[in-house]
């Protein structure tokens, strides 16, 4: 650790925030050294994008304040704290798409000449990129990169401006081990050069690999602030999570009948490219196959095509011994195969309908809800009621839209949902992901139910700890590619986290 | 720090959001009020002389039923497609669709009563349903803004009209204005009134129809669901770009039909001229901004857009020009928007949460 | 001869078209402003009517000796409607689409109220045409280009070249486009969104007012009701045909105006087809400019759904999405 100045080169004292009625961030303080790698830990929805935010002048804090090498500042625009020296890189980029690397570098500064042309700032770009030493092809399009290449802009247009603190938001959600490695590499050069970085994570194993000092926040609240020597995994998780509860889960390994069969499925993605390249899978029933991988290899696409809502261009799809390549999302859900998806609010709700709307979106076809043209209000309000009763949805009434749900209701609710729809088979897209740590363990509860139940479940999730609990069996996806299977007695953590990253092997890694 | 702040909501209370929109629709009517005395007119004066026109003579309360009707029809196509977040601003080139067709068919077949109103009526409504086609397949394939589609068709409708009116259709025998033949068939009259004729009963069935539809039947659930989120209703199975063009297609076949009972339905009107339509769409369209979803809201809405109409219309002897109600609607539909979005936004006392949640 | 004969009437109907769709160019240029940073105005019509309402009354009631002083009380006015509909849908992010129509509406209610008086009355103070005497006279060609009002210019070149200019070879031009694509990433870049949308609303709608005005300046030199006659609604649809490019919004506005003038051409020249009379062909005519704006806007999309899809001809993002910064 290098020792800094005087004073804290970041501060922030007493910051509080909420939306909506709900708080995000109670009373917490937080010291960014000069020089030093800081994380900020904590499970998802405990408040680290909302003090980021905060420090980096997106939002305004409610209470408290914050303070640059010891003054205290009040940033009301994102430029001010740019201008002192502070820069984000989000989660979600804020990059715009349409525009080149070098455009996107050159966006809202003051720097970039006022008339310019697209070779003219390429050139400066190049210029600033062999200073820094970080490369990205200036011409490109962003929509033409790839997720690490996306965030290499992100970073270089935050140093653009003169960022002396870098806040890094969750920056390997989306890298494959090697770009995260490369990632470490250039944010220790960074800060071997006088820069400071705050790095935001949920993920313990990173957080001591490459962090001076933790901060651990849960439920937006400070829980501690410690030197990264001599940190272990359990302590910061127990920190984290507040409880050391974990599901006991027994894997099997499974004889039945095959429920989910995909062969040689190829298929394209939005952007016309290739993305499932000659997919092989089976799941049986009462099974769990885990599909382990890095967002972004294909694993979206798979879940689309089975949910009938992506065309293939080749390969089949059978359940239960029936055809259903390409058939349409009505005859899918027809055949007792249920969806949980990644995108839960762009896809798997409508938000402004109620709760009651909301728990029949699926099945509303079944006999049960409907007879000729009718919709049965009374049965479909009984089943709401049951749904969220059993499924502990928190809710104001049933009538309330589902906008007002927490993101952990809006997912035990569409977990219950789709458990309902899924007679035979069951596609667990991404079902954890931003829960708190409560939900989460409720909906794989539901998903190890319906398993025991005699479905057969596709688990897909980018978390490699939540595959290897729940998973019998582990499949890995690299480029639209199925790269290994094993059983859940042979899978290694090691092994497939090479094969996430696209190697063959560990020897070839040397 | 002791302060009031404005906290947007994440979800939308239906009844709170008409209860805003009337309200923004009410202040709008003040502050036309406030500049019409700006400009030296006396807006009390003015009430008074539309409560009068309306009330106070014989055939007033009548005048206004003869204009919602129309207008009603209209709203209901315009907020059948709102349902369904698509904006249908062509409802006055499918009404004049509607006549026109049943002009056609009135002036050119020859058959008992009931049959030609019956053969009038079918055309009309196809006729509606036609005229929306283009603009509807275009939007449920291709993505193409409705907006300026179905507008656009309004412009020709009128240009369709005019032509038949001194074109092909033209009345030989008139001599003052420039019009089709008209019609002999007409709706048969309310008995008891002067001059309602069953046509009132169209809107109000539909109206009935539509709210039964939203409430108890698959399609109407489906509709809702994808003016909520297009995308999640594919995920549910449901055909997304076949309901969009099936829905608009009953929206524009509404409004066919509108014309059609307003030329077999109002006294006078039998025929094609230049004083047909005379902008109901567009009230209808205000109708329906501001009824939102509710249909018992779109009726009542629409009986009070007619009083205006029609008080406005009656005024024009009296000094007030026909567009100072024009410029009126502007203003009700500006507090229309404002207040919707004013219901999202709640007051919240800054301090007094945190302090609240510090205690426990 | 007969190439003589074709030619000349090419020429006299670009001649006529040119002043025509002078009014769609300068509404549709303000429209493109307005929607490359993400404000979808549907008011045009509206808009138009204020800018030529105020320019007869500066002309006629105020005496005014300059038409470019009424045409700039004109885009006064629209401006003034216009600032008002920016801060409605920006500031207190209503819905832009409810919000335009009642500006088109509300304008037109307007405009013609406050034209009831001047109907008809003649305006004596219009803009001149160029005379660039010599031998530009003798040559048919250029005469059907040399000859017209000075804003005829402004409006096909002069704006076009420079809003082209602003919009791809400014930093200025780019951090708007931004706003308009993602007004998230662009006011995390420090672009202020507001000011933006605001600003660009304004000289958006003023542009509309100058079309207004330039109408009554011109070549019809006094007041009518409804005098827009759907021209505000072209100019929408026009800037989707141009996809948002300055000059292609013009060659559409061009088009527009081409087939106005076939129009009147044919009903002046008594043409008639085998089936259509001289009258019947007028209104078939006067149809077709809305069945081909239609076609028109119909063309990008198909195009897009039949081959690759490409970049640069689709809307802005973020196009009539209100924005908030702090939207969780």
């Amino acid at each position: 650790m290098t020792e800094g100045s005087a004073g804290p080169a970041l501060e922030a004292r007493g910051i509080s925030k909420s939306f909506g009625g709900i708080s995000a961030l109670d009373g917490v303080d937080f010291d960014l050294i000069q020089g030093e790698v800081h994380a900020l830990l904590g499970e998802n929805g405990a408040g680290k994008t909302t003090l980021s935010n905060v420090l980096a002048g997106l939002y305004r804090a409610d209470a408290g304040e914050v303070l640059v090498d010891g003054s205290p500042r009040e940033f009301r625009t994102p430029s001010q704290a740019i201008a002192a020296g502070i820069g984000m890189v989000h989660q979600h980029f804020r990059l715009v798409e349409p525009m080149t690397v070098a455009e996107n570098l050159h966006l809202g500064w003051e720097d970039t000449p006022k008339v310019c042309t697209r070779r003219a700032l390429a050139a400066r770009a190049r210029r600033f990129m062999d200073e820094i030493g970080l490369q990205v092809d200036p011409t490109a399009y962003i929509w033409q990169l790839s997720v690490g290449e996306q965030q290499r802009v992100e970073i270089l247009r935050v140093l653009a401006r003169g960022a002396r603190i870098l806040i890094l938001d969750e920056p390997t959600a989306v890298l494959t081990a090697q770009e995260t490695t490369e990632l470490f590499d250039v944010l220790r050069r960074l800060v071997n050069g006088g820069r400071s970085v705050v790095f935001i994570s949920h993920k313990l194993k990173e957080v001591l690999d490459v962090s001076d000092r933790i901060t651990v926040l849960r439920r937006g609240v400070k829980e501690l602030t410690r030197p990264t020597e001599g940190a272990t995994i359990p302590e910061l998780a127990l920190l984290m999570t507040g409880e050391s509860d974990e599901i006991n889960v027994t894997h099997r390994k499974v004889d039945g009948k095959i429920a989910l069969e995909i062969s040689k499925v190829t298929a394209r993605n939005d952007r016309d490219l290739i993305a499932l390249r000659e997919v092989d899978l089976s799941v049986r029933e009462g099974e769990i196959l885990g599909i382990a991988g890095v967002s972004g290899n294909g694993q979206t696409e798979l879940a689309e095509v089975l949910a009938g809502m992506r065309m293939t261009d080749h390969g089949s799809v059978h359940v239960a011994g029936q055809d259903l390549t390409n058939a349409p999302a009505r005859v899918v859900i027809d055949h007792g195969v249920g969806h949980i998806p990644e995108d839960r609010i762009g896809m798997g709700m409508v938000l402004s309908a109620s709760v009651e709307d909301n728990a029949v979106l699926r099945h509303y076809r079944r006999e049960d809800f409907s007879t000729g043209f009718g919709l049965d209000r009374g049965a479909v309000t009984a089943f709401a009621e049951r749904l969220v009763n059993v499924g502990r949805v928190q809710t104001r009434s049933l009538d309330a839209t589902v906008g007002e749900l927490s993101g952990g209701n809006q997912q035990r609710l569409i977990a219950h949902r789709e458990a309902a729809v899924a007679d035979r088979v069951m596609i667990a897209s991404q079902p954890t992901r931003g829960l708190d740590v409560l939900a989460a363990q409720e909906v794989q509860s539901t998903l190890l139910d319906l398993r025991d139940g005699g479905c057969a479940i596709l688990l897909i999730s980018d978390d490699l700890d939540e595959i290897l609990l729940m998973s019998d069996r582990v499949a890995v996806m690299y480029e639209g590619k199925v790269v290994g299977v094993f059983d859940s007695a042979d899978a290694d953590r090691d092994k497939i986290g090479i094969l996430m990253g696209g190697h063959q092997d560990a020897d070839s890694l040397r | 720090m002791r302060s009031f702040r404005l906290e947007r909501q994440l979800d939308l209370d239906p009844r709170r959001a008409a209860l805003y929109r009337v309200a923004g629709a009410l202040c709008a009517l003040v502050l036309g009020a406030l500049v019409l005395v700006v400009t030296g007119r006396n807006p009390a004066w003015i009430l008074w002389q539309a409560l009068d026109a309306i009330f106070g003579r014989q055939r007033g309360i009548e005048g206004v039923v003869l204009r919602a009707i129309p207008i009603l029809m209209t709203a209901l196509a315009v907020a059948l497609s709102l349902r369904m977040r698509i904006w249908n601003i062509g409802s006055d080139g499918q009404f004049l669709a509607g006549a026109f067709a049943a002009v056609g068919v009135g002036i050119n077949l020859d058959a008992p009563g009931w049959v030609m109103l019956l053969a009038m009526a079918a055309a009309g409504t196809l006729a509606g349903a036609v005229w929306i086609l283009i603009p509807a397949l275009a939007r449920a394939y291709w993505g193409v803004n409705e907006i300026i589609t179905t507008l656009l068709l309004n412009f020709v409708a009128v240009q369709l009209c005019a032509w038949a009116a001194l074109g092909f259709w033209r009345d030989e025998g008139a001599w003052a204005i420039q019009s089709t033949e008209a019609i002999k068939d007409t709706l048969p009259k309310i008995p008891g009134t002067e001059s309602l004729t069953i046509a009132l009963l169209f809107p109000l069935v539909i109206a009935g129809a539509l709210w039964w539809v939203f409430r108890s039947t698959r399609a109407g659930y489906e509709i809702d669901m994808i003016g909520g989120n297009p995308k999640a209703a594919a995920f549910a199975g449901i055909n997304v770009p076949r309901r969009v063009v099936a829905v608009m297609l009953v929206t524009g076949a509404i409004a066919g039909l509108g014309g059609m009972i307003h030329l077999a339905g109002s006294p006078g009107a039998q025929q094609l001229n230049s004083g047909f339509s005379a902008q109901y769409g567009l009230s209808g369209f205000i109708v329906a901004a501001i009824a939102g979803g509710s249909f018992l809201g779109l009726v009542v809405g629409g009986f009070l857009i007619a009083g205006m109409f029609f008080s406005g219309l009656v005024l024009q002897t009296r000094g007030l020009s026909v567009y100072i109600i024009l410029a009126l609607y502007g203003i009700i539909l500006i507090g229309v928007a404002v207040g919707e979005m004013a219901a999202r936004y709640r007051l919240v006392r800054a301090e007094s949460e945190v302090a609240a949640r510090r205690s426990t | 001869m007969i190439f003589g004969m074709v030619d000349n009437a090419l020429l006299s109907l670009v001649k006529v078209a040119i002043p025509a769709s002078t009014v769609v160019v300068l509404c549709a240029l303000g429209v493109m402003l307005a929607e490359r940073v993400g404000v979808l105005n549907l008011g045009q019509e509206g808009l138009i009517g204020i800018g030529a309402v105020y320019a007869v009354i500066a002309a006629t009631d105020w005496g005014v000796g300059s038409p470019w002083i009424s045409m700039l009380v004109g885009m006064v006015a629209a401006a003034t409607a216009g600032a008002i509909f920016a801060v409605v849908v920006v500031v207190f992010r209503a819905n832009q689409i409810l919000t335009g129509l009642a500006l088109a509406i509300g304008g037109i209610g307007l405009s013609n109220q406050l034209g009831v008086n001047r109907n008809g009355t003649p305006i004596r103070t219009l803009f001149a045409e160029i005379n660039p005497g010599g031998r530009f006279t003798s040559n048919a060609f250029l005469e059907t280009f040399f000859f017209h009002d000075p804003i005829v210019y402004i409006a096909y070149i002069l704006l076009p070249a420079a809003f082209w200019f602003l919009l791809f070879r400014t930093r200025h031009g780019m951090n708007m486009k931004a706003v308009g694509e993602n007004p998230a990433s662009a006011d995390a870049a420090g672009v202020n969104v507001t000011w933006a949308r605001i600003g660009y609303s304004v000289a958006g709608a003023s542009l509309a007012g100058a079309g207004g005005a330039y109408m009554v300046l011109t070549f019809t030199p006094m007041w009518a009701p409804d005098i827009a006659r759907g021209r505000g609604w072209i100019a929408l649809a026009v800037v989707i045909f141009g996809a948002w490019r300055p000059f292609r919004v013009v060659a559409g506005a061009l088009l527009y105006g081409a087939m106005i003038s076939l129009g009147m051409t044919a009903q002046a020249r008594n043409w008639n087809l085998p089936f259509l009379g001289p009258r019947d062909l007028s209104f078939f005519l006067s149809m077709i400019p809305y069945l081909v704006t239609i076609v028109a806007i119909l063309i990008p999309a198909g195009a897009a759904r039949f081959g690759r899809r490409v970049r640069s001809t689709s809307a802005p993002g973020g196009l009539a999405v209100p924005y908030s910064r702090e939207e969780r």
